[in-house]
């Protein structure tokens, strides 16, 4: 009972943040990759440094003020400037460091969501049928533990590289929401059936609610390797227009002259 | 025929005609390709991990690449049948790419030691740690130059 409360929650809020992301604010004047900044006549060096377009310092990504923008907007912005930032744009024009880092993303993938999916086939009754439960968790959980912190660090590293064009795909934007489903997924289990391991743990079939955990965690983590695969290609991305309308308001996307 | 008029034969074979004109089949059977690697990876770092003494009980190796044997197959199959025609799609480019054929020879070496050599030192009763070491760290050497090799194809 607890847990579906806490499902049908973290639903809505999902479904909220989504729509808050959402919001393009009234007048937009889409600040895209590269916001253009005009110099005033008798500006200063300092300010021509501001607005230059690849030396933006690392503390100056504010939050743009003024203009009436949605949230949605106010990141779309601040996003088109990390990605203008120098370490951001030297890591995504690197001859090989980008390459490098996304192959060790791919590498973990073995790591991580292999074990991942071998204790999940534990779970359902699939394979490995007299391993007991807990002694198998026991085991791979710092294996799939530290899979999952590389996974993170290069994964937002190949997201810094390229933020904007990242925080506006479809396919990122599923792959997170899905990721923040899993997540949701291993809180239920551990706070809930996990609490009693010992009970089940030899069972070559586990109780229910442990195959329906990992039947949702199987299904997730495949989706997740799918659409993150699927980030890689731009059919759906702003600078491919026309697009269906939908698919431009799920992913902020203003048309007209966006940037790039 | 020489190797290259072989792998322009290859290229010019129906499945690789349609995957090179269609804009979301190479994609679609390349994430499940992917999804195969994943799969693959699991059971084999599964074993792998045991043989090396860390994580899985050494006694219960032989179990466990037992329960792990017909789903580490399925997937292999789930990789050829994805990885033939994604070859077959651009094998031009195979050809002339370093890393498809790192991956080839170490796939080819890494599948005959698994289900020759390994297998036979996981059943054998009065196997040394050592042997269990040695077989594990030639596994993961060669599949990580297989998933190495595979993401690099992509890359040239």
């Amino acid at each position: 009972m607890r847990s579906r409360l806490l499902i049908s929650l973290a639903g809505l809020m999902l479904v909220f943040c989504y729509f808050a992301i959402t919001t393009n604010g009234t007048s937009v004047n889409s600040p895209g990759r590269g916001t253009r900044l005009t110099l005033e006549s008798g500006s200063s060096e300092w300010t021509a440094f501001l607005a230059s377009r690849k030396a933006v310092p690392l503390g100056t990504m504010l939050f743009e003020e003024g203009d009436n923008k949605g949230i949605g907007q106010s990141l779309v912005g601040f996003f088109g400037r990390l990605g203008d930032s120098t370490w951001s744009a030297g890591l995504h024009e690197s001859r090989y460091a980008y390459d490098f880092i996304e192959s060790i993303h791919v590498w973990t993938l073995c790591l991580f969501f292999g074990l991942a999916v071998m204790f999940d086939l534990r779970l359902l009754g699939w394979a490995m049928r007299d391993v007991p439960v807990a002694e198998l968790a026991r085991r791979l959980l710092p294996w799939t533990v530290a899979g999952f912190v590389i996974m993170v660090i290069s994964g937002s590293l190949l997201f810094y590289a390229i933020p904007l064009r990242s925080f506006q795909s479809i396919f990122f934007r599923i792959k997170m929401i899905m990721l923040l489903l899993a997540g949701l997924n291993v809180l239920i289990f551990h706070s809930g059936i996990y609490q009693r391991v010992e009970t089940w743990s030899l069972d070559a079939k586990p109780p229910r609610a442990a195959r329906v955990a990992a039947a949702f965690s199987l299904v997730l983590w495949i989706g997740i390797v799918l659409s993150g695969r699927m980030i890689a290609y731009n059919w759906f991305d702003c600078d491919r227009q026309p697009q269906p309308a939908i698919v431009n308001f799920l992913t902020n996307c203003v048309p007209d002259g966006s940037g790039n | 025929m020489s190797l290259l008029a072989l792998f322009h034969w290859f290229e010019q074979t129906a499945i690789g005609n349609t995957i090179r004109q269609s804009h979301w089949l190479f994609p679609v059977i390349e994430a499940v390709h992917l999804l195969g690697l994943g799969f693959v990876g699991g059971e084999v770092l599964l074993v792998d991990l045991g043989l090396l003494g860390l994580g899985m009980g050494r006694k219960s190796v032989a179990q466990l690449s037992k329960d792990v044997g017909p789903w580490l197959i399925g997937s292999l199959a789930v990789m050829f049948a994805t990885g033939i025609p994604l070859f077959l799609s651009e094998s031009i480019k195979c050809y002339y790419s370093f890393a498809f054929w790192v991956k080839m020879g170490a796939l080819f070496s890494v599948i005959l030691f698994t289900f020759t050599v390994q297998r036979r030192v996981i059943r054998m009763p009065t196997a040394r740690p050592w042997q269990f070491r040695f077989t594990a760290l030639v596994s993961l050497i060669l599949w990580s130059a297989v998933g190495w090799g595979g993401r690099w194809i992509g890359f040239s």
